[in-house]
């Protein structure tokens, strides 16, 4: 079990934690093809910030921009109150890890840690010194003679740490840093990015495109969509009260029903009526969403629980085992479909019956998210 | 026939493939160049005629006599300094080329770079001729200009063979340094520019350490071209020009001495194998200690 890394308590709080980053107005790209366009964003202090979204988001544009590798059309960029946004990279002061690590393969380990401390003329003591100490925060110690092409690359992504650290940075700018990790490795990773991040204090902006790695390491998450932020939310926040339908289905699985509501609870999709919707006015238009882990499968007829008549009948379309839950798919009497997914409970007990077999889709009133709501109110046939 | 080891017999069959480069090679290159091997040890008879015999003194007269051993010390003078100039030019040339997206000004630019193995060398020499020559292009202008009283001789020049040697040879050395520095990732000059590190610095710390293989490859190649080149150079520079190309040449043409030719011709590959591999030995052994 992955331990919840948001409960893990400082080590040591660094008194090096600064780095306050306050974008505003932020626009990227040309006239008419905007690559990024973001009104305001604000990056705490030591936080971990997560920019999340699709490929062609604008989340790399996003990154370089901070980095200075973007120059903007519009806007601007500070870090810790002094305005960065005409600044050279190598004026900004921020470290920066690659998906793809971009180590010197020229020089060694050590020697790679240590460039950052070379350009700013430290002494060799305290070099030295330095090299030791992000060497030990990534627990690769007894690499440093090292060439790059020795390591594996979870150590080479961790070296690239180090000497994006070794520099003490405000800001540590990590763009998809575990893309190129097989999955087991990604996992350990992602619970030591995050212990290395609690003991040095250091603002992280992370970007990815893996909602699971945004979920599992962010204090809060940007997601990002065509050049927008559309939320920005801590990661239960985005999961639980998605803002808008893109959040809804890029973070998790949705199903995203839209219709009118019927007065009595029950969300008109155009002739077929689906029931246990929270109080909304008759008419009323709506789009909500229901995540597929809390709909609950039950045969026609039987009692189920305090909600019960909460839900739709329909046939079970297919099922399929995905180790700890099951994944199907309820087809309506209109032909749409929602997807459904029943944690497996062992032995058999919670397996979701064969295709074919008509069943109950129900839900909790308190689990239906509404996405937007209000509007003119179109009469049933014309809603689809 | 059939074989116990799948693939195997396939590889055997596969020699057969190489067959008509190897009779070719064997033909046109290899018999040639051991019946010039034997040349080489003919003694003389009277008019230079190459006798039946063998004998060592071609050898003798090459590296005693100074006509053609300074000869060879001055041709691989020139060949170094031919491969350390064409580096340096090329080197700016080659990093605007890779740094361009692939388009039509790229493929232009690369274009014009490599021209000069696209002229004929008759073509080439002639442009070098109107340039150089008493009433060229740049002798009007030195005169013009008030820079000179009267023209140089620039045409049957030192310099002047160096400079035409320098632009045939120099696509050699640009073109593996395009390739070495179109490969080195971006990413690594975005690193060391986060980490501190401006333009200046990022080129000698991480560009150039990285395109040595493609500095060294295209030094290599253009030094042993340098060595064997003789046609611009004779008709840049004249036939007295004290390279061993020229030399060669002279003996054949108008002293009708083939055999110390032949001795003189070997002297210079020898000398060309064995420099060659001595820099590309000692670039292995850097790269090794650099790579780990």
């Amino acid at each position: 079990m992955e331990p919840d890394l948001r409960l893990n308590e400082p080590d040591e709080p660094d008194e090096r934690a600064a780095g306050h980053v306050e974008i505003e107005g932020l626009a990227a790209g040309y006239e008419g093809a905007r690559v990024l366009d973001l009104d305001r964003l604000s990056i705490r202090k030591g936080e971990f910030l997560s920019i999340l979204g699709p490929s062609g988001c604008g989340k790399t544009t996003l990154l370089n921009s901070i980095a200075g590798f973007v120059r903007p059309a519009a806007g601007r960029i500070v870090i810790d109150g002094e305005d960065v946004t005409g600044r050279p990279p190598y004026r900004r002061g921020l470290g920066m890890v690659f998906q793809n690590y971009a180590l010197f393969p020229h020089m060694t380990v050590a020697a790679n840690v240590a460039y950052g401390l070379r350009v700013r003329r430290l002494g060799k003591a305290e070099q030295a010194e330095r090299v030791g100490e992000a060497l030990r925060l990534v627990g690769l110690e007894g690499y440093a003679e090292r060439r790059p092409k020795q390591l594996s690359g979870g150590q080479q992504q961790r070296v690239a740490l180090a000497r994006a650290l070794a520099i003490r940075p405000a800001v540590l700018l990590l763009d998809e840093p575990l893309s190129n990790l097989d999955a087991k490795l990604r996992r350990e990773m992602r619970v030591e990015l995050r212990a290395i991040q609690r003991r040095v204090g250091t603002t992280m902006v992370f970007v990815t495109h893996d909602q699971e790695e945004a979920l599992a390491l962010s204090d809060r998450i940007a997601v990002l969509n065509g050049g927008r932020i559309e939320q920005l939310g801590t990661p239960d926040e985005v999961y639980r009260r998605p803002a808008t339908r893109f959040v809804a289905q890029f973070i998790g699985a949705a199903n995203v029903l839209e219709g009118t509501a019927t007065g009595t609870g029950g969300l008109d999709l155009g002739g077929l009526v689906v029931n246990a919707l929270p109080g909304l006015p008759e008419g009323e238009r709506a789009v909500v969403a229901i995540r597929p882990e809390r709909v609950r499968l039950t045969a026609p007829g039987t009692a189920a629980g305090p909600e019960t008549g909460a839900g739709v009948a329909g046939t079970v379309g297919y099922r399929s085992f995905a180790g700890d839950a099951w994944h199907a798919e309820v087809r309506l009497a209109d032909g749409r479909t929602l997807s459904v997914r029943i944690a497996d409970t062992g032995a058999g007990a919670s397996d979701p019956p064969g295709a074919g077999t008509p069943v109950v889709a129900s839900w909790d009133p308190a689990d239906v998210i509404v996405l937007e709501r209000g509007g003119a109110s179109r009469p049933a046939t014309e809603a689809r | 026939m059939t074989s116990a080891v799948p693939g195997t017999g396939a590889v055997r069959r596969g020699w057969w493939y190489v067959l008509p480069l190897a009779v070719f090679l064997v033909a046109l290159f290899l018999v040639p160049l051991v019946r010039l091997l034997r040349l080489s040890f003919s003694p003389v008879g009277p008019y230079n005629a190459a006798l039946p015999g063998w004998t060592l003194s071609q050898y003798a007269r090459v590296f005693t006599e100074p006509y053609f051993y300074g000869s060879l010390l001055r041709t691989a003078g020139t060949a170094l300094l031919v491969a350390v100039l064409c580096v340096l030019l090329a080197y700016p040339a080659a990093y605007a080329l890779a740094r361009r997206r692939a388009g039509v000004l790229r493929t232009l630019l690369f274009v014009i770079v490599i021209s000069p193995l696209l002229t004929s060398v008759v073509v080439r020499t002639y442009g070098w001729v109107v340039l150089l020559s008493g009433t060229g292009v740049v002798n009007r202008a030195l005169v013009a200009t008030g820079l000179r009283d009267q023209p140089a001789q620039l045409l049957t020049s030192y310099p002047a063979v160096v400079i035409a040697v320098t632009h045939v040879l120099l696509p050699f050395a640009i073109i593996p340094l395009t390739t070495a520095l179109g490969g080195l990732d971006r990413n690594l000059h975005r690193a060391s520019q986060t980490l501190g590190a401006g333009p200046v610095r990022t080129f000698l710390r991480v560009t150039v350490p990285l395109s040595l293989p493609g500095v060294v490859t295209g030094a290599l190649i253009v030094f042993a071209l340098a060595m064997g080149i003789y046609i611009t150079p004779l008709l840049v520079g004249g036939v007295t020009q004290p390279l061993t190309g020229i030399r060669v040449y002279d003996q054949v043409s108008t002293v009708f001495d083939y055999p110390v030719a032949a001795a003189l011709s070997f002297a210079l590959l020898a000398l060309t194998v064995v420099s060659t591999a001595l820099l590309a030995g000692v670039f292995r052994i850097w790269e090794r200690r650099l790579h780990g």
